[in-house]
């Protein structure tokens, strides 16, 4: 029974990080329609912001998060300003879009190993890793810590997104920009600040990541993760990001330790499989046609 | 028989209700419009018809059979052709292509003949090229066959895309707001096209549009619709002078 | 011919023939295959087990791969071909992950990420050019029929397309598939030309190198694939000193081409007799005019 807990638990704190990420990437997603694959060289580099902060510069920890999460903003800032508002501008397929993602993504990996090197990184130790006890209950301090963080970070999302001014207007542009932008919204004030946030959640994402794990170039490939979330919750809605972020934390951490760590990763597509075959719309989404 | 029957349909997005309750009956031959404000839910109600949204209560019977559930291009094969309000051409083809492209189903060679010719293919072909040409012709568009669809000025676009629902020789012709974004004069021309393709076609047309005068020389039957219900029904006469709608244009017009 | 071209030839034919399928599919049809390479491992492992352990004659093993790279692409395309949004890019990616777990973990079966050595080397020159030539024609054939324009027509409009009668889904899948086989047997051909295969050789590198030709050459141009095929295969392989930076330069390429020039170097303009005599005389009038 204790194992099962202690599973859940780990299911959870794997599942918040997979949650920053996805939601950032289902921001993105709700307003230009398009998976956004450099969401992964984003979360790679924030990740790598945090490393050298704390181990070129020797900052402290509360200085080199805040510092990795804005770096990461402004990139996912850049990255949008470069390879897709000059698609957006042209009314493009949506296919352009996703293929110059793709262009993105593989520079922002590729530059990586050819200028900072193809190898894994530790992070030096940032939290004490001395376990919890609760009962016979092993419960891993930095689980709990990560957990903490990212759903402070969540909640704070959600919070910019359902109960600010800027969020109203957010959503308004997702539901239609162009409506939007004849209500005085200007669509590309909104699409900067859409790719500031989801930048900043997955830098952070990839710091926490970094530290439960380590960082190297093609850890933006946990994005693959945000994409299977978001489809287990509902693509493009954020609270269903969240909670398949979740179902998939959990799942996979279950597959590990009962079945295989190998085999961990075909559990999370074999979830992924069934919800398109069920239920495609996601757990919490619903299948919208297109407009004639 | 009637053409086409819908009875009680009705469809919600959300909470709004944007077709509710709607009945009506085509017979063979007819010319028939929906008129209403904009937003009254007429396009809706083509795409109810053509299978691009699901009704939440109701049903449509084409030709006596019922298409309820059928999927768009299910639809079209049974012989209902569309317009659309924003013009959908697929504009990296030549005008050629378009209306080649809408004939398709006049060809039976199977994909293994698309990847290995056969003397069936290049006859089926010659024969598609054929048939677009004369087409092409007959809607006066067979000196730009050539050109890309996106580079014909509007009013081009519009008669291609009429061509191209023509050439899948459709029982019903379906035609949302086929003068929209032209001046009165191209406006006359269209509706004498309409009426000409009409005679021609041996065509039932259903047609939308949001500015009454213009159907009003055309239709046998129009029917009136506001907030997705159906406020009037008649001939032209009629409809013009219903207090009803006077006060539906009256009071949308102002705006 | 010195060993050393032949050698860059047939990897050009390999590529090329990848190259078209994709073309077909992304370019012609709009549907965006990120995991290319996982159909290439797909046919590359079928048909090197069924040689190496089995004794299966070349040109059979061939088919078994294609066959079960196309049965693959069913399986994938079935639930998310038929979904509006990215689902089917996500699975395509999703499936080449898979592939790769499943070819790292089923040790037995496939020699795990040491893969299978000593592979008899049965893929030649005038095998290649013969099955180059031979897709090349089947697929320049496809995209001039009926269903090439539906294709297209899906690409271009998907509304309009299912209205005038389109099953767009059916041709997706078909389009999927035909990229699937071709993408099996150009694993299959690279499987015995190399001598072994380790999983490594199709990860998302191979994936990225492919799409990369594709959008290169011109998304709805056949012969701009064949075109980027060449280039994009034997560039490298001549200037083995850049290799680091080709994937930095692959990944900005990308990107400025579809900011740029979205429609890649030939857009849609074919290198056919009948365009090159209007393309000259297009010349000769602007000389004229002069």
């Amino acid at each position: 029974m204790s194992t099962v807990l202690q599973q859940i638990i780990n299911g959870i704190s794997i599942g918040s990080v997979y949650a920053l990420i996805a939601v950032g990437y289902s921001l993105v997603y709700s307003i230009l329609k398009f998976s956004n694959f450099a969401h992964g060289g984003v979360l790679m580099l924030g990740s790598y912001f945090g490393y050298f902060a704390l181990t070129l510069f020797g900052m402290p920890f509360w200085v080199a998060l805040p510092l990795a999460i804005i770096g990461a903003g402004l990139l996912g800032v850049i990255n949008e300003r470069l390879a897709y508002r000059p698609i957006r501008m042209r009314n493009s397929p949506l296919l352009y879009l996703m293929i110059s993602s793709l262009g993105a993504s593989i520079f922002l990996e590729n530059f990586t190993i050819v200028t900072i090197g193809p190898t894994f990184r530790t992070y030096p130790e940032v939290f004490a890793i001395s376990p919890y006890m609760i009962g016979d209950l092993y419960i891993g301090r930095l689980d709990i810590i990560i957990f903490v963080i990212a759903t402070i970070s969540v909640a704070l999302l959600t919070w910019i997104i359902y109960g600010t001014r800027i969020g109203n207007a957010i959503r308004a542009t997702s539901y239609n920009m162009r409506v939007a932008s004849l209500m005085g919204i200007n669509p590309d004030m909104i699409v900067a600040f859409v790719f500031f946030l989801a930048g900043a959640s997955a830098g952070l994402g990839g710091v926490l990541f970094g530290i439960k794990y380590t960082v190297w170039p093609q850890m933006g490939i946990l994005t693959l993760k945000a994409f299977i979330a978001a489809v287990v919750g509902g693509l493009g809605s954020l609270p269903g990001a969240v909670v398949g972020a979740m179902v998939l934390g959990v799942t996979e951490t279950f597959a590990a330790a009962f079945v295989s760590s190998a085999f961990r990763d075909l559990f999370s597509y074999a979830l992924m499989i069934i919800i398109i075959i069920v239920r495609p719309g996601g757990l919490l989404g619903t299948v919208t046609g297109e407009k004639a | 028989m009637s053409l086409l029957k819908i009875q009680n349909l009705t469809k919600n997005f959300g909470g709004v209700r944007a077709v509710d309750d709607f009945s009506h009956r085509l017979e063979t031959g007819g010319l028939y419009a929906i008129i209403g404000p904009n937003g009254a839910g007429k396009t809706t109600i083509f795409n109810l018809i053509t299978g691009i949204y699901e009704p939440t209560v109701g049903h449509i019977s084409f030709d006596g059979d019922e298409i309820t559930g059928l999927r768009t291009h299910q639809i079209a094969t049974k012989g209902i052709a569309r317009t659309f309000q924003n013009i959908r051409l697929f504009s990296d083809f030549s005008v050629l292509d378009n209306v080649r492209t809408a004939c398709h189903r006049y060809a039976n060679y199977t994909v293994w003949e698309g990847l290995i010719p056969t003397p069936r293919r290049r006859r089926e072909e010659k024969d598609l090229t054929e048939r677009s040409w004369n087409l092409l012709k007959l809607v006066n568009l067979d000196d730009r066959a050539q050109e890309l669809s996106k580079n014909l000025p509007y009013g081009h676009q519009r008669r291609l895309e009429i061509a191209r629902a023509l050439a899948q020789e459709p029982k019903l012709l379906l035609l949302d707001e086929p003068a929209a974004g032209m001046n009165p004069d191209e406006t006359v021309h269209l509706m004498e096209f309409i009426e000409q393709i009409h005679e021609n076609f041996n065509l039932t047309i259903l047609l939308i549009e949001h500015h009454m005068e213009v159907v009003m020389g055309l239709a046998d039957d129009i029917v009136v619709i506001d907030f997705g219900r159906t406020i009037a029904q008649g001939t032209p006469e009629e409809v013009q002078s219903n207090p009803v709608v006077i006060e539906a244009y009256l009071g949308t017009e102002e705006e | 011919m010195s060993q050393y071209y032949i050698g860059i030839l047939i990897l050009i034919c390999i590529n090329l023939i990848a190259v078209l399928g994709l073309s077909l599919m992304t370019g012609f049809t709009g549907l965006f295959n990120f995991g290319q390479a996982g159909f290439l491992a797909v046919g590359a492992y079928t048909a090197t087990i069924l040689t190496t352990r089995y004794a299966a004659p070349f040109p059979l093993a061939l088919l078994a791969g294609m066959l079960v790279s196309v049965l693959s692409s069913f399986l994938i395309g079935y639930p998310t071909l038929r979904l509006k949004g990215d689902y089917f890019a996500i699975a395509t990616l999703g499936f080449a992950e898979v592939v790769r777990l499943l070819v790292e973990n089923l040790e037995k079966l496939t020699g795990g990420s040491r893969g299978i050595p000593r592979i008899s080397l049965y893929t030649t020159l005038p095998i290649t050019l013969i099955v180059t030539i031979l897709a090349l024609w089947l697929v320049a054939n496809y995209v001039r029929s009926r269903h090439g324009r539906n294709c297209v027509a899906v690409r271009e409009d998907e509304l309009a397309a299912e209205s005038i009668g389109i099953d767009s889904f059916r041709y997706k899948q078909i389009s999927f598939a035909i990229n699937a086989a071709l993408a099996g047997l150009s694993g299959g051909l690279l499987a015995h030309y190399i001598g072994f295969i380790q999983p490594s050789m199709f990860g998302m590198i191979k994936s990225t190198e492919l799409i990369v030709m594709v959008i290169f050459g011109g998304m709805h141009s056949i012969t701009g694939a064949v075109f980027a095929a060449i280039v994009l295969t034997s560039l490298p392989e001549l200037l083995r000193a850049a290799q680091a930076w080709r994937l930095v330069a692959y990944g900005a390429l990308v990107v400025v081409i579809m900011v740029v020039r979205p429609e890649g170097l030939m857009g849609s303009w074919e290198f056919t007799p009948a365009n090159i005599k209007a393309l000259f005389n297009k010349l000769r009038s602007a000389q004229d005019e002069e």
